[in-house]
């Protein structure tokens, strides 16, 4: 899964670069969504055929939030590490990591600070994102399923959501996407936060 | 983001409906992996294509590109200890 997934970017990204006209790129956010929504509804089908599912997350009850949790402070956490080996200060690798891959919004929230900064948040959370994709699977089949949220942060609730879906079970599913709406969330408040330190 | 949530969340409650009321055939459940799977390689193409066509992030990634791939390994990594750090918490050991 993990190569097919690296191979269907670089096929997209290439044809992006190369083949593909201009006039392509209005289009891409439309098909998108489009293709979204229907992997949405089978990860929501394979939700229903499981239906015992519902019983094992109600008996995990409250303590599903640690799940983002601990992904909120450990992305902080190793952005901050990450800063100290890139040279950077706390406050400006914190952001980046509070981005948690929403690398859109994350981008915008630092733009008044610094461009610079702006466009890292940018692209390490685009490449964030990316690495998610990839290793997603391999991390459900040699670490766990939970763990497999993890590199997702704030997409798992949108983009990351079919890949975590289809390496682990429907039970992990509910979990990533609960996990995504909170890591999502915390975007907006997280990363002005931290820039102000 | 908030329409989006509710977007989503109205989906994936509609194919749970349609999963847990409708009559999927056997063979359309066999085929429903490879249907998702077909699907997902190809909505991460069109991610690519829309990465590959935008050049603004081509020229950023040349430029910062190691700092932010230093970056999201970092961020993922210890994302990724941090969840198997509270795992044993939340699922009380049972966890795969």
């Amino acid at each position: 899964m993990t190569l097919r997934i690296l191979l269907a970017v670089a096929v997209g990204a290439l044809m992006g670069m190369f083949i593909l006209p201009q006039g392509a790129l209005a289009y891409t956010d439309l098909v998108i969504d489009i293709g979204l929504m229907l992997l949405l509804f089978f990860v929501g089908i394979d939700i229903g055929l499981n239906r015992s599912v519902f019983g094992r997350i109600k008996a995990i009850g409250f303590r599903i939030l640690f799940i983002p949790l601990a992904i909120i402070i450990g992305s902080i956490a190793g952005s901050a590490v990450a800063g100290i080996v890139l040279g950077m200060p706390f406050n400006e690798a914190g952001a980046i990591g509070a981005g948690l891959g929403w690398y859109t919004l994350s981008s915008i929230l630092v733009a008044n600070y610094s461009s610079q900064l702006s466009a890292m948040a940018f692209i390490a959370n685009v490449t964030r994102e990316l690495i998610a994709f990839i290793i997603i699977p391999t991390v459900a089949k040699k670490l766990g399923f939970l763990e497999a949220i993890a590199p997702a942060g704030a997409t798992a609730m949108d983009t990351g959501l079919p890949i975590v879906s289809r390496s682990t079970d429907p039970e992990t599913a509910i979990i990533a996407f609960i996990s995504g709406v909170i890591c999502t969330s915390a975007v907006p408040v997280l990363v002005p936060l931290i820039l102000n330190l | 983001m908030g329409t989006r949530l509710i977007m989503y969340l109205a989906v994936i409650m509609l194919g749970a409906l349609v999963g847990a009321r409708a009559s999927l055939g056997d063979q359309l459940k066999k085929r429903l992996g490879s249907i998702q799977t077909a699907c997902l390689l190809l909505l991460l193409g069109v991610m690519g294509v829309k990465i590959g066509m935008d050049q603004g992030v081509i020229d950023s990634f040349l430029q910062i590109g190691y700092r932010a791939v230093v970056m999201s390994i970092f961020t993922i990594s210890f994302s990724i200890l941090g969840v198997l750090l509270v795992k044993r918490f939340v699922t009380g050991g049972s966890a795969k």
